[in-house]
């Protein structure tokens, strides 16, 4: 009989001659190096770890070792795999001691010889995060995108010259050390199109200054990951996204930064700057009134205004969202699966509602903005007029 | 440490007829070796049925076995000895339990016969437990899966087991009392545990037709090839038998491989289910325990499934980690991948109406249609009934590269008609279920109407499904 088993963090240790793993822990050993290591970050059920060796089996019982002192695999996630190079070898059976993070193949070879193994085991403390880098030019129409990956190792294994795969196809190499932090570039798209999006939503992003009923005005980089603004070749990972700007004296000027949800091909990452000072809203309620149908059946009308004043040098399209749940609940009106409601003609918007946004519980208006007159009065009104139908 | 059970033949070298070994502390005893040992575990209860062979030398006439057990799990209340051979000749007078000693009894034992006698001794032990597990690599395409089963023995019960044969049962079995409890009885009290009580155990617990089939233990020498494991259905059970003998040393574990099927025809799909799954869409693998698709010889037991997928260069990603629960022969595996970050629902109530509302008139039991042109004064009039016309979006996203199948169920209580041009279809009475195929990098919109009665307009507790056209709204 011979007996095998790692040693290391991670280890393989060979043995012989012993008959009895009950009571004999005590191995004559051989150390199979790893041939390839395979590290699989991507999964949302853990990394995955695959490393083959060439273990030298003798013909008939063999017995290989497998222990991680001190590394949290998940003994139960644990594949082997073994190919001979001479003959046949196929696993009998796996035998756990108590008290030990290991275990122990019994192994058949028809021949001696070298066998390949192939083992793949769910490693807790190897793990990946994302981060961007994201850099507007002077419009803040295009922007240079990087994206960086860290890989946090807190096992005290070290993992040469590994294949990382960050997601299912996408694979770069580099050693980690055991208790190691290492951080890597893994693309950079340059200027690729970026809309930037200013919103007034009371329900979400709440008052600016709640005596003087202004509104905070969000601010959002949009991009699109997709084959036409030259990314779309895979997801992009949650991640944390630091937002600079180009500040035309060959420096960067540090916007603010937010985290980058999921985004799938096809999807779009929105990305939050905070809040404008040159876009003011002020919202008020026109007026509010009933119209009475037949008995205590009647109509709400509601009109809202909004008093928009737009102080940068350019054009801005603000989108204004109304949570009708909110507002119906604001004035008595009974929305319990969204609101029966209708534009009502006082609303003095140029265009209807974004099919894409409104529905029954919410409505979402586009303000489009000139941009401010030189010394001139900025201000707008726009009016929205909702018609809540047959309350009682 | 904790010793194997002890048998001492206490009166096989002239001492029969000592009536009161216990309190002797002189003794002369020999002990005989064990022929075989079979074990016979239960995953759904903690109990482990053993069953050993000894060969033993007997005089003619009163015999004296003293059988002990310290440190161990065993409970005294099962312990029994049999003469599969000489029943005839050799019999059993009675038992006793000495209030001195603990986990110790004596067997009176009447033999017509001098010379070497086969007995059988079984009891119930607890800390011998088996479970089970899966492997499923699923190839590239996610069409077929390699499924691997493996049963793991686990041994805690303070014994080594030495040269085994190891069987392991699958299904549920019916116990009064835990037998980790009984082996905390003193032995002292066991004559004292009703005689009903006692023998319901042990009817319950093995169910006759199982015990029948514990005889023929073998001590095979194991084959370089992977044990067999032998798989046999019983009354309710399944009863699987490990080619030749184990050891397991107290404190291990160990894993066999149960069976392998390798190409197993595997469906991908997604379902919204809320009582089943929550409420996310969820991407399932789906295959069959039964013959076409290369299972179907056994019941798969729980156990805990690791999901595997084949990448390009023939290594693994990891899917998932899942329990899954019994799948009789015949029936369906369904794996829970959980949600899939590219395959997105998004449902949204696109638009509410009123309509039919009724008014309820001062006068007792007197409604007025809204709208109906006549004409009623009544300030007091209140609205009574209604219907409300929810118009439905549910919008699947398939940022996949594959075409995907989306099968949603739906459940919503009160009176309600849907009014859709899918083909959907009932449940049950309250829930709807749909399909929906969605092409690669694809958005399909599916609409529905809802219009659900209330008021006085409820009428009764259903949802019906109507064929018709549903138009979204125009703000």
């Amino acid at each position: 009989m011979k007996r095998a088993r790692w040693l290391s963090a991670l280890g393989l240790i060979a043995s012989i001659a012993v008959s009895d793993i009950a009571l004999a822990r005590i191995k004559l050993i051989t150390l199979p190096a790893r041939e390839r290591v395979e590290i699989k970050l991507e999964s949302p059920a853990g990394t995955l770890v695959e490393e083959e060796r060439l273990v030298p089996l003798v013909r008939g019982s063999n017995q290989i070792d497998f222990s991680w002192a001190n590394s949290q695999i998940d003994p139960g996630s644990l594949v082997f795999q073994i190919e001979a190079e001479n003959g046949a070898a196929q696993v009998l059976s796996v035998s756990y001691p108590p008290n030990e993070n290991a275990l122990v193949w019994h192994v058949s070879a028809s021949e001696a010889g070298p066998a390949r193994v192939r083992i793949s085991y769910l490693l807790a403390q190897l793990k990946q995060t994302f981060n961007y880098r994201a850099t507007a030019d002077r419009d803040e129409r295009l922007l240079d995108f990087s994206q960086y990956v860290r890989l946090r190792n807190d096992a005290p294994e070290t993992f040469g010259d590994s294949g990382i795969w960050l997601g299912r196809d996408q694979r770069i190499e580099r050693p980690i050390e055991g208790q190691q932090t290492r951080e890597v570039l893994v693309r950079r798209w340059p200027r690729i199109p970026v809309e930037k999006t200013y919103t007034a939503d009371l329900a979400r992003f709440g008052w600016d200054d709640t005596k003087k009923q202004t509104l905070k005005i969000a601010m959002h980089y949009v991009l699109r990951n997709d084959r036409q603004s030259g990314l779309g070749e895979r997801a992009l990972p949650y991640g944390k996204a630091r937002i600079y700007q180009d500040d035309g004296r060959g420096g960067n000027a540090f916007l603010g930064e937010d985290w980058g949800q999921r985004t799938s091909t096809g999807d779009k990452m929105a990305l939050y700057l905070g809040q404008s000072r040159d876009v003011v809203v002020k919202r008020t309620v026109l007026s509010n009134r009933r119209e009475r149908i037949e008995g205590n059946l009647h109509n709400q009308h509601i009109v809202l205004r909004y008093r928009i004043e737009n102080f940068k040098d350019e054009a801005v399209a603000l989108k204004l969202r109304e949570d009708l749940r909110s507002l119906a609940s604001r004035f008595g009106v009974r929305a319990a699966n969204g609101a029966v409601w209708e534009l009502g003609p006082e609303t003095s918007f140029p265009g209807r509602p974004d099919p894409e946004l409104t529905d029954a519980g919410s409505v979402v208006m586009t303000a489009p903005l000139a941009s401010a007159p030189d010394g001139g009065d900025a201000a707008v009104n726009f009016d929205l007029h909702i018609v809540f139908k047959n309350n009682w | 440490m904790i010793n194997w059970t002890r048998l001492i033949g206490a009166a096989l070298l002239g001492l029969a007829g000592l009536a009161a070994h216990a309190s002797n502390n002189i003794d002369l005893s020999t002990a005989p070796e064990r022929a075989a040992v079979q074990l016979t575990i239960y995953n759904s209860e903690d109990l482990t049925l053993v069953r050993e062979r000894r060969v033993m030398s007997f005089t003619r006439g009163d015999n004296q076995l003293q059988f002990s057990w310290a440190n161990t799990l065993i409970d005294p209340t099962s312990v029994e000895i049999r003469f599969p051979r000489q029943g005839s000749q050799v019999s059993l007078v009675d038992t006793t339990f000495s209030h001195q000693r603990k986990d110790v009894l004596v067997w009176n034992i009447n033999s017509e016969i001098a010379g070497e006698v086969e007995t059988e001794i079984s009891y119930f032990t607890s800390g011998l437990t088996w479970s089970a597990d899966y492997t499923l690599i699923a190839n590239q395409a996610e069409t077929a899966a390699d499924l691997d089963g493996f049963i793991r023995v686990h041994n805690n019960s303070g014994e080594r087991y030495e040269d085994a044969q190891v069987r392991v049962v699958v299904g549920q079995i019916n116990l009064v009392e835990k037998i980790a409890a009984l082996a905390r009885v003193p032995v002292k009290q066991v004559p004292k545990l009703e005689e009903r009580q006692v023998g319901r155990l042990r009817k319950e617990a093995l169910r006759g037709s199982i015990m029948s089939m514990m005889s023929n233990v073998d001590a095979n020498e194991a084959p370089a090839a992977p044990k067999e494991v032998i798989k046999e259905g019983l009354s309710e059970y399944f009863i699987y038998t490990v080619e030749g003998t184990e050891t397991i040393p107290n404190g291990w574990s160990k894993r066999l491989r149960s069976f392998d099927a390798n190409n197993v025809p595997l469906k991908l799909h997604y379902r919204l289910r809320p009582r089943e799954y929550g409420k996310d869409l969820v991407r399932l693998y789906s295959l069959a325990n039964d013959e076409p698709s290369g299972l179907g010889t056994t019941p798969l037991p729980n156990g805990k499934l690791m999901v595997f997928r084949r990448d390009s260069r023939d290594g693994l990603d990891v899917v998932a980690r899942k329990s899954i629960k019994y799948v009789p022969v015949g029936d369906k595996l369904d794996v829970n991948l959980g949600p899939d970050p590219d395959v997105v629902l998004e449902q949204a109530v696109l638009a509410v109406k009123h309509e039919d509302l009724w008014l309820k008139l001062s006068r007792a039991n007197t409604f007025k249609r809204v709208g109906d042109g006549t004409l009623v004064v009544d300030r007091n009039a209140r609205i009574a009934g209604w219907n409300e016309r929810l118009t439905v979006r549910h919008r699947i996203k398939n940022f996949t590269s594959k075409p995907i199948r989306v099968e949603m169920r739906f459940a919503r209580g009160g009176d309600i008609t849907v009014v859709s041009e899918l083909a959907a279809s009932q449940h049950d009475f309250r829930t709807m279920q749909v399909e929906a195929d969605v092409a690669a990098g694809g958005v399909e919109d599916l609409l529905y109407e809802f219009i659900v009665r209330k008021g006085r307009n409820k009428k009764q507790e259903r949802l019906e499904i109507v064929r018709g056209r549903v138009a979204p709204p125009v703000y």
